[in-house]
């Protein structure tokens, strides 16, 4: 059971901007075959939340491996566009019919970026790595790993505890992420794996540089030089696309904007899904909204038609649950709590806390501030009380919502991939949820066939939102603006990673 | 004179030290473990520990201050918390870069108002000086980061005239460190310049009443030139004094510009490591804009001290 | 930002009294200064019972739009009335004006007057420590206490409100060292008059028309410093409608509704205008000698 009880990093909304890529060829907007370009293409790509070190085997932040994963620190597997399991660093796997041993077939002649090779006792050294030295709370998807072995260089065998659904697709994460013995010592300033990109440069408070690794073992990049710029600014980051300073805007977080991109023939519009849950989090462990009735009456308070439209632009999906269009078991769960203004009223008052104040506490995130207005002004109507407070994102915020849970409602877009088990599995995370009834179905889920796991955290999403653990604001929208001759851009932005690797230029 | 100055100089160190036990008196009280939020909510406790340990967060306030006060003394300022990046030529680095934008709006600002202070001054009475006057009033009310959105809008966004920001080093790129420079300088040269003018004006009023002006016109010098060949360097006592107070307040009003113009210099390091709860970046970067403007009033209070022969014998 | 003062106050201070001469400029500084202010006081103490629209109201079916009969100066992107939300943010500005010369005004004045009238020590220590303060300024404060504290309407108007306090003390001490020199300060003094109060009778009424000049000009900073904290996101949290934080949001919107930036920024530069006008306009009436400069 534990393994399941990850308490995502959250998600650190950072991140919220969750754009991130992971396209195989030919899933991706563009032709998708990024050939061996130019000797010196370079690229600028604007990107949101700057993260505060490389290290993401000890700091939180979706920003880490947005930017490292599958471009600089590769994995045994990665997902593809439409969410499957596809070979990377492991050309192949087997699995044993018990389903806790997994046999991986990995590739030769991958070389870190050191120097030195990519063998089995390096992928055996980064697993059991993450146990003994990661300090990230995602650590906790390898607690369901028992043994590694290695068979020879190019063979690794990895034995579970129990049957794991999970596991393998956590190996397409940050957690899979393959180390070189020798190159862990400065990770936090001098990252070094096998991908097509080298680490190359860091100016804090602007933006990170790679460079193409000529001795790549795969397909080499189109691109030379990648830059990433960071804006906090959504505005700022608008205007470095309109003058040129970049050429990507990889995440846009003013969808109101768009209007200027869309009809000028300069430019492309990107509009796919994430994985980014938009959530109203309740604090279901104290305060009022332990309280069903006014969680109910929330949910039902709210409008989530008008507010999609306010304050993402109408961009972006209604889900009605903890699930994103692109899993598996995705539901359209909206119909459990339409909009009811009378029911919404009639529930505040039979819930007997109609005075009482709700503490909405928003990250300083462009969403959540826009979303939070919306929430309130909507529910101030119906003769709720909801007060705003704003605290600075990350550290205000993680430290009072996310580790105290001194909060009633906040608003945090949930980035992780496959994250109900993180957010609602586990009654010490900030949602102080983890009914036992939903752990049950959710471990059912895990340890079951691949198509049992699709019945069970279909019940466990319904369970979720009949309970109303959380209102489910929207899904955001995967949102990139480019020059109209990029290609290689990913529709859907449902990895950790913005990958880089299939860019190119038309 | 002597006395004075050495006077002067241990009210400066004794301002240093103070500030400086106020700025580290006043984030030492910070709520919440810069451990653990560089380390992230999830954190083992015996993890934090370690870090607390490494970076000497377990020991009595008096010698970490200690520690403290002696690596921004060598420059030795060790490394961030959250990132780990050693902090000295991080701040090295933004300081020049906030040294270019405060350094070039004040260029522009002085281009700007010396001749327009000084012709509003001549002609205080005729329409074109109130006019000027009035401008300058507009100008005074313009907060920096309005002027700058204003400024994006026009030549950025819709003339496409120069990049709406972003900063390059200029050994890098001169051309582009020149365009990027361009729009935020004046930004920020403008607004100064506006507050200027208005030193300017009023210092040329005090000398065109001089009675020296007064013979030298009598001489049948017209106002121009007797303004050029006598008033100007007296003039310029006010003025250059404003000037340097100016600056350092510049420094900090670029914190602003910084973040509309996306440019990497110690205001936006100031934001972010706000933002990141990196306390001990926040205390170095604090410190060295306080630093700034003590180092920039003890200056100016030597200048007086050396062209000012009344306050030389200290009679004030 | 927080430079512009210093110097008035010090040529106020230090100016004898003179010939009786006023200008009709500076006048006019006075009229449209108390007008500007007046009606942002109007506008202030109007919105608390009465503006065209809920300012916070969200209507996603009148995103914006333009100004029209109905909504004055349009609509933002959640529907909100623009005009009413301007209304609304005068009450920040002002409250934060307020507070902060308020604040500045009750430890500036006193050590002002103490250190004019107090021993030379006491005064040089006393000025030192206003030095000091100097190298704080308003927007470094606010961002150490936001750090802290998390940004909040308070958390403008003490950080604003501490850093003002110099120019006060600066100006009352030169304007204490003037009053002590008159004749009749002297007559008192000879007649063993407690300087307490000396002080009362004699130094605040003497020094009240420069506090007034000075009350005025810092309002414009304060306003100044306000719009910024909010801009930057340390000043009065949403949905409170503020100046600063209108402007900073319609940066995204600068190509499709660049009037959602005219208006704040508009409101911004006539309150900073008004108050300086109105501090120029007193100076020169209470002190004519200054008419001329």
């Amino acid at each position: 059971m534990t393994s399941n009880m990850r308490k995502s990093a959250v998600a650190l909304a950072t991140v919220a901007v969750a754009f991130l890529a992971a396209c195989q060829a030919g899933s991706s907007s563009g032709n998708g075959t990024a050939s061996p370009g130019t000797a010196d293409a370079s690229l600028a790509v604007g990107l949101t939340a700057e993260p505060a070190s490389l290290d993401f085997t000890k700091n939180d932040g979706a920003a880490i491996p947005q930017a490292l994963l599958y471009n600089v620190n590769e994995t045994l597997v990665k997902v593809d566009q439409s969410g499957r399991v596809v070979p990377a660093l492991a050309k192949s796997w087997d699995v044993s019919s018990d389903r806790t041993t997994y046999t991986f077939h990995l590739v030769q002649g991958a070389k870190f970026s050191d120097g030195k090779p990519f063998t089995a006792d390096d992928a055996k050294f980064s697993i059991e790595r993450v146990k003994s030295d990661w300090t990230i709370s995602l650590k906790s998807a390898m607690d369901t790993v028992d043994t590694v072995s290695v068979t020879n260089p190019t063979t690794l065998v990895v034995k579970l505890r129990h049957p794991s659904n999970d596991w393998l697709y956590r190996m397409t994460t940050r957690i899979g992420a393959m180390f070189s013995r020798t190159g862990v010592g400065n990770l936090a300033t001098k990252p070094i794996g096998t991908g097509p990109y080298l680490f190359s440069k860091w100016v804090r408070g602007d933006s990170i540089t790679l460079t193409r690794n000529d001795r790549y073992w795969g397909h080499e990049p189109y691109f030379k030089t990648i830059a990433l710029k960071y804006f906090k600014d959504p505005t700022a980051e608008n205007n470095a696309l309109l003058s040129g300073t970049i050429d990507v805007n990889g995440a846009v977080q003013s969808p109101d904007s768009l209007g200027q991109f869309e009809n000028n023939p300069k430019y492309q519009v990107i509009e796919g899904t994430t994985n980014g849950e938009v959530v109203l989090s309740f604090n279901n462990g104290s305060g009022p909204l332990k309280n069903r009735k006014l969680r109910q009456a929330v949910k039902y308070g709210i409008d989530h038609k008008a507010l999609l439209d306010t304050c993402w632009a109408g961009k972006g999906k209604l889900i009605g649950g903890m699930v994103p269009p692109t899993d598996p078991w995705y539901e359209d769960l909206t119909g459990l709590y339409p909009h009811d203004p009378a029911k919404a009223r009639q529930l505040l008052k039979e819930s007997g806390e109609a005075g009482r104040t709700l503490r909405l506490r928003l990250p300083t995130l462009p969403y959540a501030t826009a979303c939070g207005q919306v929430v309130k002004s909507q529910l101030d109507q119906l003769g709720f009380k909801v007060k705003i407070d704003q605290l600075e994102f990350p550290a205000a915020w993680l430290s009072t919502v996310f580790t105290n849970a001194d909060y009633d409602m906040s608003i945090v877009a949930h980035v992780e991939p496959r994250d109900m088990p993180a957010v609602f599995g586990d009654p010490k995370y900030y949602t102080r949820y983890g009914k036992p009834a939903l752990r049950t179905l959710l471990q059912k889920a895990d340890e079951g066939t691949p198509d049992q796991q699709v019945t069970y955290m279909k019940q466990a999403a319904r369970m979720l939102a009949e309970d109303a653990a959380a209102d489910w604001l929207f899904v955001l929208p995967n949102l990139i603006v480019a020059d109209k001759d990029v290609t290689g851009l990913p529709k859907n932005a449902i990895s950790e990673s913005f990958d880089l690797t299939q860019l190119g230029r038309r | 004179m002597l006395l004075r100055l050495l006077r002067r100089t241990s009210v400066f160190l004794a301002s240093l030290v103070v500030s400086s036990i106020a700025v580290f008196g006043f984030m030492a009280v910070l709520p919440g473990d810069p451990a653990r939020v560089a380390l992230g909510v999830d954190a083992s406790a015996s993890a934090v520990r370690r870090l607390r340990a490494e970076f000497g967060l377990d020991r009595p306030l008096v010698n970490q201050y200690a520690s403290w006060v002696h690596g921004l003394v060598t420059f030795h300022l060790g490394d961030s918390y959250v990132s780990r990046a050693a902090i000295g030529p991080q701040i090295a680095d933004r300081i020049q870069v906030t040294l270019w934008l405060a350094v070039t709006a004040m260029v522009i600002a002085v281009v700007i108002a010396v001749p327009v202070g000084t012709v509003m001054a001549m002609r205080h009475r005729r329409l074109s000086g109130l006019l000027l006057s009035g401008l300058s009033q507009v100008g005074v009310a313009v907060p920096a980061f309005l002027a700058g959105i204003l400024l994006i809008t026009l030549f950025a966004v819709r003339l496409r005239w120069l990049p709406a920001n972003g900063w390059t080093p200029p050994a890098a790129n001169p051309r582009m460190f020149f365009e990027q420079l361009v729009l935020p300088a004046f930004s920020l040269g403008v607004v100064q310049a506006a507050v200027l003018t208005r030193y300017v004006r009023s210092a040329v009023l005090d000398v065109l009443r001089e009675d020296y002006l007064r013979t030298a016109r009598a001489k049948g010098l017209r106002p121009a030139q007797a303004l050029v060949r006598h008033g100007l360097r007296n003039a310029a006592i006010p003025v250059v004094t404003m000037l340097a107070l100016q600056l350092a307040t510049l420094l900090v009003g670029a914190v602003v510009v910084e973040r509309v113009f996306v440019i990497p210099g110690l205001g936006s390091l100031l934001l972010d490591s706000v933002a990141n709860r990196d306390l001990i970046v926040v205390q170095d970067v604090v410190m060295i804009l306080v630093v700034a403007v003590l180092v920039v009033n003890f200056a100016v209070d030597l200048l007086y001290v050396a062209i000012d022969p009344r306050l030389r014998t200290g009679t004030s | 930002m927080t430079a512009m003062d210093a110097g008035p106050g010090v040529e106020l201070a230090s100016a004898a009294i003179g010939a009786p001469r006023r200008g009709r400029g500076r006048n006019a500084s006075l009229v449209v200064g108390a007008v500007i202010v007046g009606l942002l006081i109007v506008m202030a103490l109007l919105s608390f019972v009465w503006t065209p629209h809920d300012p916070t109201l969200v209507d996603a079916s009148a995103r914006l739009r333009n100004p029209s009969a109905e909504y004055w100066f349009g609509t933002d992107k959640f529907g909100r009335d623009v005009f009413s939300q301007i209304m609304v943010g005068s009450q920040t500005a002002l409250f934060v004006g307020v507070a902060a010369v308020g604040v500045a005004a009750l430890v500036g004045v006193p050590l002002g007057i103490v250190a004019g009238m107090g021993p030379r020590w006491v005064g040089e220590a006393l000025m030192r420590f206003n030095d000091l303060l100097l190298a704080f300024p308003a927007l470094l404060l606010a961002i150490m206490f936001a750090a802290v504290y998390g940004g909040s309407t308070l958390v403008a108007m003490i950080a604003i409100g501490i850093a003002s306090i110099p120019n006060f003390a600066r100006l009352v001490r030169s304007g204490t060292l003037q009053v002590m020199r008159t004749e009749y300060v002297l007559a008192a003094r000879a007649a063993g008059r407690h300087p307490f109060g000396i002080g009362l009778r004699h130094v605040l009424p003497n020094v009240s028309g420069l506090v007034v000049v000075q009350a005025s000009v810092g309002f414009a900073i304060a306003v100044l410093a306000e719009a910024a904290l909010s801009f930057l996101g340390f000043g009065t949290p949403p949905p409170t409608p503020t100046w600063g934080r209108m402007l900073q949001s319609s940066q995204e919107l600068l190509w499709e509704a660049p009037r959602l930036a005219v208006f704040p920024g508009v409101a911004i530069a006539v309150a900073v205008l008004g108050f300086n006008m109105l501090g120029d306009g007193l100076r020169d009436y209470l002190d004519p000698k200054l008419e001329d400069r």
